[in-house]
């Protein structure tokens, strides 16, 4: 009981961290930061019902007025603006990419990138592209287009994630506990 | 059945035996376990803490099963971390002292109110509100031992209470501690930090290799240390 | 830790904090209602108007929350100069220029402790499945353990630094979960040295 509380408690806490952090750059001068990394990292690391949750108390800290959003942001006015259906999607992009390590039998880390692709890019882009339509009134192939943009930084992080999930599976087996 | 009394009690994890056949009773009021690293100490400390299960044998505290009894034990006893950011869980230092009296089932207002009202006794009123990540090390370990005091334990369990700290720290911790009622199980690889204890256990391999007043146990142990050092056989692998 | 409350004291803080979060409800559903471009910059006009009262510091505060928004803002406005459409381009922005700034007002004017009491509030009716007194558990260890992380990712950064001329980058992320994890570990004994969870 206690382990599985801290366990959200710690991720959320790692998803805020990774979003605070500006010294990431995940690839030569690329500097996006690392939060949605954080996203799937809570699914494939803690499994769909503790990394959903993570995700879910991340969210309601941002909510009550922690600027822990990449870039600074936070309070409700995040919730009204064009990022709604991304945030809306964290969730359930952690949600889903649990599920799929769970179910999976594949190597760790091989499961851990493909459950981040489906999850983390799929579920989320499949939330975060209707609510930018909707709060800027575009169509959805107009706002699709505009989310492409984050689309080759998000493959890189979710094959990051698969390689992170399975250094986890390695070093430290049993913390995996989206496989135990 | 008062003390805390250990029958062939043992710890293993995934089939590693970290400490066996452990026979013993603890009454005294000042008792020192020492022993080299991975000798098991901590694993005796989290055995007596009920915080694990014994995997052979039984452990009791006054009678009761500290792994189990979880109420019983709280009401008990109280251990102290060896690293104060493993203990602390809230972010200001009230909700950190609060928490412990909230958990014997006092209502959030009145633990925060005695939480003051302890800050306030020891002339650090003003740390009421701070958050825990200003406090320097030295405030964190005296933050921790409020906060296992304020649940009024009759044992305390003290994992290297001393390590990391500078003399004026360790200085003041052992007049905080010497003044305690409690009684008190400090377990150390440094003899110095149990040479006032009224009874002293030497763990060596996750059995006690010694067990007497210090005056005996801790020459001997600091003999063998030196004679350990000495060789420069520590390449073999645990396991 | 820093919050995007004001420091700047209000009569707006005194307001109860689920007062002015039902209040923002209504208003957000009352811009959606609305689709003339007057009407909406009326709605604008009164969440500037309600921002004004409390001196530059406050204004300058909010100013800097809205900032994330105006690349969206100059997007919608390209495009719909492009396709000859300004009306509609002003409704998309004043609208979502309003919903944005009135929230940024409830919460640069409510505390973080009143704002979680709230949700606590809110999450009643979910005892069975979240527990209260978990739940506030939960709010107080992420906030616990936001400084610590934080300073144990620049640690790790500064040990890559100590011995490689390169930047660490993602190499940090494989060290920075295990000790999210390990946390995890220690801060589910010390609630269980201390009575759990119950």
């Amino acid at each position: 009981m206690e382990r599985s509380l801290t366990h959200v408690a710690l991720f959320a806490a790692l998803v805020a961290v990774l979003g605070l952090v500006p010294q990431i750059s995940l690839a030569a001068g690329v500097p996006i930061t690392a939060q949605s990394l954080g996203i799937m990292l809570c699914g494939t690391v803690l499994g769909a019902r503790r990394g959903a949750l993570a995700v879910l108390l991340f969210l309601a800290l941002v909510a009550a007025g922690l600027p822990l959003l990449s870039g600074g942001r936070g309070g409700i006015g995040v919730f009204a603006g064009p990022s709604v259906g991304f945030l809306i999607g964290f969730p359930l992009a952690a949600f889903t990419a649990g599920w799929i390590v769970e179910r999976t039998t594949l190597a760790p880390g091989l499961a851990a990138g493909a459950a981040a692709i489906i999850g983390g890019i799929g579920v989320l882009y499949a939330f975060g592209i209707p609510g930018m339509a909707l709060v800027l009134q575009k169509s959805l192939g107009e706002a699709s287009f505009i989310a492409m943009a984050f689309l080759p930084g998000d493959v890189l992080k979710a094959v990051l994630a698969g390689f992170v999930t399975q250094a986890i599976a390695r070093m430290r087996p049993g913390a995996l506990l989206s496989r135990a | 059945m008062s003390g805390i009394r250990l029958q062939d009690a043992g710890h293993g994890v995934a089939g590693k035996v970290i400490l066996s056949g452990l026979d013993l009773h603890l009454t005294e009021a000042r008792i020192g376990i020492v022993g080299r690293n991975g000798s098991g100490k901590t694993t005796l400390l989290r055995l007596i803490a009920g915080l694990v299960a014994p995997t052979t044998g039984t452990v009791r505290l006054d009678g009761i099963d500290p792994f189990h009894d979880r109420k019983g034990t709280l009401a008990r006893l109280g251990i102290l971390f060896q690293n104060p950011d493993h203990q602390i869980l809230f972010p200001t230092v009230e909700e950190e002292l609060a928490f412990g009296l909230r958990q014997q089932g006092q209502a959030q207002a009145q633990a925060l109110e005695a939480a003051r009202a302890a800050l306030q006794a020891e002339g650090r009123g003003h740390w009421a509100g701070a958050a825990v990540a200003t406090l320097s090390g030295g405030q964190r370990h005296w933050l921790c031992l409020q906060a296992v005091l304020m649940m009024r334990p009759a044992t305390i369990l003290l994992d290297e209470p001393f390590a990391g700290l500078d003399l004026p720290t360790i200085a003041r911790m052992i007049r905080r501690l010497a003044a305690l009622p409690q009684r008190l199980i400090t377990i150390s690889h440094e003899p110095a930090a149990v040479a006032g204890a009224d009874r002293v256990i030497w763990l060596e391999a996750g059995r006690v290799a010694a067990d007497g007043p210090p005056a005996e146990v801790l020459p001997a142990f600091t003999a063998e240390m030196a004679r350990i050092g000495g060789t420069d056989a520590d390449a073999d692998l645990a396991g | 830790m820093l919050t995007l409350t004001s420091p700047v004291e209000t009569p707006l803080h005194r307001l109860p904090a689920a007062a002015k979060l039902a209040a923002l409800a209504v208003f957000t559903v009352v811009l959606f209602r609305l689709s003339s471009p007057a009407g909406l910059a009326l709605a604008l006009a009164v969440v500037v108007a309600l921002h004004l009262p409390w001196g530059a510091r406050f204004a300058a505060h909010a100013g800097r929350m809205m900032r994330p928004l105006w690349p969206f803002v100059a997007v919608v406005a390209l495009w719909h100069l492009w396709v000859s459409d300004p009306r509609g381009g002003a409704v998309v922005v004043l609208r979502m220029a309003a919903a944005v700034a009135a929230a940024n007002l409830v919460t640069m004017t409510t505390r973080l402790s009143d704002m979680l009491a709230v949700f606590e509030w809110l999450a009643t009716p979910l005892a069975r499945l979240i527990p209260p007194r978990r739940l506030a558990l939960a709010f107080a260890l992420m906030i616990r353990f936001i400084p610590q992380l934080s300073d144990r990712l620049r640690q790790i950064a500064d040990a890559f630094r100590a011995r490689s001329p390169r930047r660490p980058g993602w190499r940090v992320l494989v060290p920075a979960t295990l000790a999210a994890l390990d946390d995890a570990d220690h801060a589910a004994e010390a609630l269980r040295a201390r009575g759990g969870t119950e």
